[in-house]
This record gives structure tokens, sequence and C-alpha cells, in this order.
């Protein structure tokens, strides 16, 4: 039974990392459509950023928010420079795809040859163990799990209280008629790619500190369980994203712990294949349908 | 010829054929249909699992590796039976995934599929042998013949040419058909296609599955050749050379594939053993995957059709009068 | 036979169709008459396309019935329409680019021996398809298009296209032909052309369902036309009925 309740907080930790990449990629799917499998490698990126700025001697949360600053510049840079011109160039879903790909295979190998192959790790403490039954987390792990309950509260506020977050919204649903209602559609694209790459530098970051050590693979591995917890929820569907994460963070960890340690991401993968099975477009996915039919 | 270069050549040329069928299976799946599989590897180590557990003997007897099965069957058995099973696990995977998933759900779940397999083979020890791999498979055919080593490796050269060859007629009699012409169509408009009657979702199955089977012998003419199969030789990295490969060849053009399986895989890739080491070792490999990177990206931008584009098909006109 | 109105090929009763709560298209009927051009119009957001891709079955109906030639089809995937002689073109960009005037037409071609696996490795398909290129170059006569036989359909403007997708679903001789804005980006010479060809298909006792913007298109072509106004089938009869509706007149102010 403690195994169980211990599992469960491993579960909020993966649930909390999950969320907050998830959310950053379904935010920027939402609004631009681009299928960014190179998100992974951005997470890495960013993870080395705040790598940079730790070694010389900032403090690791200062340095996730510079490692989160990082992952929005870059990912708004990714985006003017390359995946607009190529969309202009007239390449279709298909061919953005594989340029995601292969920005993100040239990402990760390009700081594979500036850092090199071995793992790195921050300098930090973990902090104070708390203890809530037999559930033990560092004061790390409290500090992500608060900056996933902030981030998730921010994106909220964002979207459903402000201008800026209506403009998002009207522009996923349909972006050719928010543009003809005067929203400056360029504009809310810059701003999704900007606070998607936020989130996915934080998520980087906080993914690391977790971990405790990484390599240029580390993103990039964590990617897929990133896509099946968008995927899951309805992609882009921020509210899904978070539901996604959950199951699909609570799904893995609890597996784990009850049945076969080895296979906690197969599992997790199998559910989302199943949900796809009936609900091909994830499990809040009005919105996506009748974005599909509008178009 | 020096016995080392005989050696490097004949390699070589077994490596081309093999990345050439493989490119040939793929761009049926995706120069042809459209179809974003970026699982393609899987099926290509499904055919060279196969291969090798039922050309090594009953795994009892082996101290060193596990593994199901071992059936110590004669060539050609296991090639055919590593397309078989590449065109089984072909259909349960597209069973599942062709059906109404639109393009970037679609290669989302294959790098879903491909983790998955990776995972299975690797922790299901008793499988495959976990992520140690198989090793010491037979050579097919090396007791019958009794070759020297030299002599050996051209005779696998002539017998992946033969393969190739076999490969493709079969694909040049499909993309020159009205099947061929029908999958092209539902690749450029599926929704027209549907509204002209065509059954999507089975003819995609269709070159999903026969594109599946070319990967399984793809694998098998390789595992048989190199003798070892291990799960670090097929990540999705691997399956993306193939595309690059394609992309730069031709998209949905044989001749051009094969070309591009000449160049990317093999030339681009190979090139690199001659360059003197620098750095740390793993540099010159991160260095290459860059590179394959920004191969796919110039041509992507500057040359989308390739160097050998696809053919515009054109019919014999009637005599004027 | 049992089930078979002679007169309307077409029937259609209680179709409806939500999407995210919103009534697309809210319990309609109507039946369309053999042998007629048939008018579908109203103002945007409407559910006219809604309609046409239910008939299609490109977009499934919540509940409803709709039946071709007495044969209920409500529910079965689009592909099975086309099988049973309902041809359609689309609104926008419904042609295979990648290939040629002439592939376009002959991947219309219905039950094509070279489609199946053992007969495309076999190659015994030469002679169903020099048949399958007889009857779409005689299209491409009739439409004043073969000079374009070898040219890329992604190529050709946007009225070409238009005529390219009539034809691509004429290939397969339907009862049945829905067209989806067909004359939108059609040269004003070209589109005299496409109505008088038209008019002369129906003539041979080809059915045609037509959504058109346009109103003049709708006016010398249609002999029925239905009007749509927010979901539902507000007006129906001849174009000069329509005209002095009211009701009509209100759903076009209104919006």
């Amino acid at each position: 039974m403690s195994v169980l309740v211990a599992s469960i907080g491993f579960g909020l930790i993966s649930t909390s990392i999950l969320a907050i990449a998830a959310v950053g990629f379904t935010l920027q799917f939402g609004v631009t459509n681009v299928f960014n499998l190179a998100y992974g490698s951005v997470m890495t990126g960013a993870a080395y950023a705040a790598y940079v700025a730790n070694q010389f001697g900032v403090d690791i949360w200062v340095s996730m928010v510079l490692g989160g600053l990082f992952g929005a510049a870059l990912s708004l840079l990714i985006n003017r420079g390359l995946y607009t011109p190529f969309a202009r160039h007239g390449l279709g879903l298909a061919g953005i795809i594989q340029v995601t790909l292969a920005l993100g295979l040239i990402l990760e190998n390009g700081l594979q040859a500036i850092f090199g192959p071995s793992y790195h790790s921050y300098q930090m403490s973990q902090g104070p163990s708390f203890h809530f039954g037999s559930m033990v987390f560092t004061a790390v792990q409290v500090g992500i799990m608060g900056i996933a309950l902030a981030s998730m509260i921010g994106v909220h506020a964002l979207l459903a209280h402000t201008k800026l977050g209506k403009a998002m919204r009207a522009t996923a649903a349909d972006a050719p008629l928010a543009r003809s209602c005067g929203i400056r559609t360029e504009f809310v694209t810059d701003i999704a790619w900007l606070l998607s790459g936020l989130l996915c530098g934080i998520a980087g970051v906080i993914l690391v500190m977790d971990l405790q050590s990484f390599t240029s693979t580390t993103g990039s591995n964590f990617l897929v369980p990133v896509l099946a917890a968008a995927v899951l929820g309805g992609i882009g569907q921020p509210y899904g994203a978070m539901l996604g994460a959950l199951i699909i963070g609570m799904v893995s960890e609890v597996a784990a712990a009850v049945t076969l340690p080895q296979y906690k991401e197969v599992i997790a993968f199998v559910i989302l294949l199943v949900v796809l099975l009936f609900r091909p477009r994830g499990i809040l996915a009005e919105v996506a349908s009748l974005k599909e039919v509008v178009a | 010829m020096s016995i080392a270069w005989q050696f490097y050549i004949s390699s070589i040329l077994v490596y081309l054929g093999v990345d050439v069928m493989a490119c040939w299976g793929l761009n049926l799946q995706f120069g042809v249909t459209g179809i974003m599989n970026f699982a393609y590897i899987v099926f290509q180590a499904a055919g060279a699992y196969t291969a090798a557990i039922l050309t090594l003997g009953p795994s009892s007897r082996s101290l060193f590796q596990h593994y199901i099965g071992g059936a110590n069957l004669p060539f050609p058995i296991p090639i055919i039976a590593a397309g078989a099973v590449g065109a089984l696990l072909s259909l349960v995977v597209g069973t599942f995934t062709l059906r109404r998933l639109r393009v970037d759900y679609q290669a989302m779940v294959m790098l879903i599929v491909s983790l998955i397999a990776i995972n299975v083979a690797t922790n299901q020890v008793d499988l495959v042998n976990g992520s140690a791999g198989l090793s010491l498979v037979p050579k097919p055919l090396s007791q019958v013949l009794n070759l020297d080593l030299v002599n050996y490796q051209w005779f696998y050269v002539a017998l992946t040419a033969v393969v190739c060859v076999i490969v493709f007629l079969f694909v040049h009699q499909v993309t020159r058909s009205p099947l061929g012409r029908t999958l092209r169509a539902i690749r450029d408009n599926e929704h027209s296609a549907a509204a002209l009657g065509k059954n999507v979702t089975r003819f995609r199955l269709l070159a999903f599955v026969l594109g599946g089977a070319i990967a399984g012998v793809s694998g098998a003419i390789l595992v048989e050749f190199i003798g070892t199969w291990a799960p670090g030789s097929w990540t999705y990295a691997e399956t993306f050379v193939l595309f690059t490969a394609i992309i730069v060849g031709g998209t949905g053009n044989n001749l051009g594939v094969a070309v591009g399986a000449l160049l990317v895989p093999v030339v681009f890739l190979e090139a690199t053993r001659f360059l003197p080491p620098i750095g740390y070792p793993g540099l010159i490999d991160a260095l290459q995957w860059v590179a394959v990177g920004l191969l796919a990206l110039l041509f992507l931008w500057r040359w989308p059709r390739g160097v050998i584009p696809e053919r515009r098909r054109r019919f014999r006109k009637p005599a004027p009068g | 036979m049992p089930g078979v109105d002679t007169g309307h090929i077409l029937v259609v009763e209680a179709l409806r169709r939500s999407f995210g709560g919103v009534h697309a298209v809210d319990g309609i009927s109507f039946e369309v008459q053999r042998g007629r051009i048939t008018g579908l119009i109203g103002p945007n957001g409407a559910g006219k396309s809604t309609v046409l891709g239910m008939l299609a079955g490109a977009v499934q109906p919540d509940s409803g019935s709709i039946r071709v030639e007495g044969k209920e089809l409500a529910g079965r995937p689009a592909y099975e329409r086309a099988r049973h002689g309902v041809g359609r073109t689309f609104q926008m960009a419904g042609e295979f680019p990648r290939l040629t005037v002439l592939e376009n037409l002959l991947v219309g071609m219905p039950n094509q021996r070279g489609e199946r696996l053992l007969s495309a490795l076999l190659g015994n398909w030469t002679r169903q398809e020099e048949a399958a290129v007889e009857k779409a170059r005689s299209l491409l006569r009739r439409f004043d298009m073969t000079a374009k036989e070898d040219d890329y359909a992604g190529e050709l403007s946007g009225g070409q296209k238009r005529l390219l997708e009539i034809m691509r679903a004429l290939m397969s001789d339907p009862h049945l032909l829905l067209l989806d804005e067909p004359m939108v980006g059609v040269a004003p010479t070209l589109v005299g052309a496409i109505e008088e060809y038209l008019r002369e298909l129906c003539d041979h006792g080809l059915t045609i369902l037509i959504v058109e913007h346009e109103l003049g298109v709708v006016e010398r072509l249609c002999d029925t036309v239905m009007v749509m106004a927010r979901g539902a089938l507000i007006s129906q009869g001849t174009m000069r009925d329509i005209q002095s509706s009211r009701e009509v007149a209100d759903a076009y102010l209104i919006g």
C-alpha cells in the first residue's frame, strides 16, 4: 500500500513536468498547426542554457527562469527563421513535420557536439525532505509542483480573462476568420511561440532538476510522453493537455509501482493508442472537429 | 585489389542494396501514398530478428543469448518469413493507425510505435536477447558453397543484387499500374479519392503492408550478412536517414530513390570513415547527424522534388487523323 | 421495385447535424427530381455545404435518412456513395495536383482491374486502360481541354481545375452529380460553356444538385431552387417563386 502511495507522489512530479511541457506544446499547435517535433530538443537546449548560467554561479531557480527565456527566444527564432519561411515556400503539413524532425536532430546533435556525450548536473541542493504520509518530496520537488500549479493558473488566466487570450483562442478556432475580425494573427502567432517556448524551457530545466543529470538526448526522450499527454487530451486544448498530463503521469508511475517498472512508458502509450482508437482526436476534442469542418 | 579493399567494397555494396530496398519500401508508403511512417525501421528490425531467429538453432543450446524459437531453417526460408512478418506487423499497426488519423497524428503514433517496439525488444530479454541483441547468425549457404571469405562476400553481393532486382520489379509494377496512380491520388487528396469511390483506408493499408514486407526483407538481407542485430541500430533517427534519402533522390521516383540511397546513407555517411579522427569519440557521429538534418532542410527548400523528380506520365497519343 | 420512387432519385428526410452544440443542419427534408438541375442556395453559414457533405458522405449526419435510388446511404462511407452513382466536386482544391490532367480523369474510372495488386503485378490491365484513356480523351475534347492533357493538374487555372473536377466525376457515369460552387473563379466565357454542357448532360438523364452563390447562374441553370437559412429549408420552387418570397429576402438580408 505504501508503495502505491509513494508512486502517487512520483506521479505528481511527473504530472507537473509533463503538464508544463504538454500545455506549451499544445498552445503553439492550437494556434499555428505546426506539429513541432523539435520541441524536445528545445527543452534540452534550455536545460543547457540554464546549465551554463548555473556554472557561472547563478542560482538554480534564476537559471530556470533564464532557461525559460532562452526557450522562448529560440522558439520564436525557429518559427520566424525556419517554419514560416518553409510554409510560405509552399511546403505542406507533411513536409513541415519533416522540417521539425530535421531541426530536432540538428539541435540535439549540435548540443552534443558542443557539450560532449557525457552527463551534466546542476549545482544545487535538493533541500530538506517533506513527508506527507508515505509520500516524500524534496524541497526542489515541492518547488516543481508549485511552478506547475502557478503555470497552469497563469495559462488559464491568460486564456480566459485577457484580450490576448481570447485572440489566441479565436486564431486557434479559425485563423482567416480571426484575421478578418481585426485580430493581428501574426502577432498572436509570435506570442504563441514565445509562450510555448517559455513553458518548454521551464519544463526542460525542471525535468533536469528532477532527474539530477542530463545529456543531449534527455529532452527528445521526453518528447513522446509530452506528445502523448497533449494528444490524449485533444490537441490544441490546453485543459485537455493538463488532463492528459495527469493521466499519463499518474498511470506510468502507478503502473510502474504495481506491475512492471521497465514498462512504465509503454503502459501509458498503450492507453493513448487505445484512446485514439475510440476518440481519434483525443478526449476534449469538440473544438478541433469543428475546426476541421470549417476549414 | 587487396583483400581488405575487396572486403570493404563488397560490404558497402551489400549495405547499398539493403538501403536501396528499404528506401523503395518506404517510398511506396511515403513517396507514393503519403504515409508518414516514422516507425519504418521497426519493420526492418522485425524482419531482421525473424530471419536471425529462424536461421539460428534452438535457444536452449546457446549459453550466452536467449530468444524465442530458433529453427535452423535453410536459405531462403528465413528471408521470405522476414518479409511475411514485416507485412503482418504492418497489417496490425496499420489497422490501428491508418483509419481515421490525420497525418500529424499518424506521424506521432508511429514515433510511439517505434518507442514501444524498442522498449519491448530491450526489456523482454528472453524475446530477442534484450539490449545485447542477437549475434553469430549463420551466413546463408556458407556450408553448402564452401567459399573462402572474400569470395563469399562477392557471392553475397550477387545475392543482394538478385533480391534488389526482384524488389525493384515489384515496386515498379505497382507504381506504373493504375494501383500506383490511385495511391498517388490518395497522397495528393484523400477526400477527392474517396469521392471517386476509392476505399482510401484499404489502399493505404495495402501500400503500408507492401512497404512493411519490403522493409522486413531488407532487414533479413542485412542481418544474414552482418550476423548481429541489436536495439541500438534501429532508433527513429535511422528512419530519418531513409526519409532524407528519399527526399534527396526524388520522392515518388524509384530510380531517384535508389540514387538517394546511394548518396545519403552510403556516400554521405560512409565518407566520414575516411576523415581523420577529431575531438572526442562520437563527435563525428554527432556532426554527421547535424549534416544529415541540414541536407534534408536544404533539399526541402531548394529541390523539394529531389535529384530525379517523379516522372510525368504521358500516354501514347493516337495517330493524327 | 418496392421502395423506389421513380420520380425522385434522391429523398432526404429529417437530416440533422450539429458541431459543438451548433445545429449546422437542423432536420431538413427534401426530394430531388430525376433528370433535373436543382439549386441549393442560401446565405453564408446556412448549412448548404454541410448538406452536400452529408449527401456525399464526407460528413456523417447525426440522424436522418438519405436515399439514393431507394437505397439508404446515411452512415455509409464516401467511397460507397460514389460506387452507388453519386459523384461530386469540391468547393476548393479538389484536384490531384501532382497527377497530370489525363491521370486525374483516369483515377475517376470505376472498377479498374489494374487497381488490384495481382493484376498490377501481372500487368494484365493494359486493354482496360486503353478504353479508359479513350473515354477520358473524349471528355477532354468535349470540354476543349485536349491541349492540357499532359499538364500537371496543380498548374491549371482555377476555372480549368473546376472543369477537371466535373470531367473526373463524369468518368464513372454517375446518376447524381453534386456540385459545390462550381463557378467560383471560372472565367465568364467558360461559365457559359459549362452551363451549356451541364444542361446537355441533364437532357441525357443526369441529375444535378448544385450549391451556388452566383444567383445569375442559378437562375439560368436550375429548374428547381431550394433556399436554406440557419440550418433549415425555408423555401422551395422555381427561381421566380423564390425571388418574390418575403422570407427569402429576409434571410439574405439578415443572414
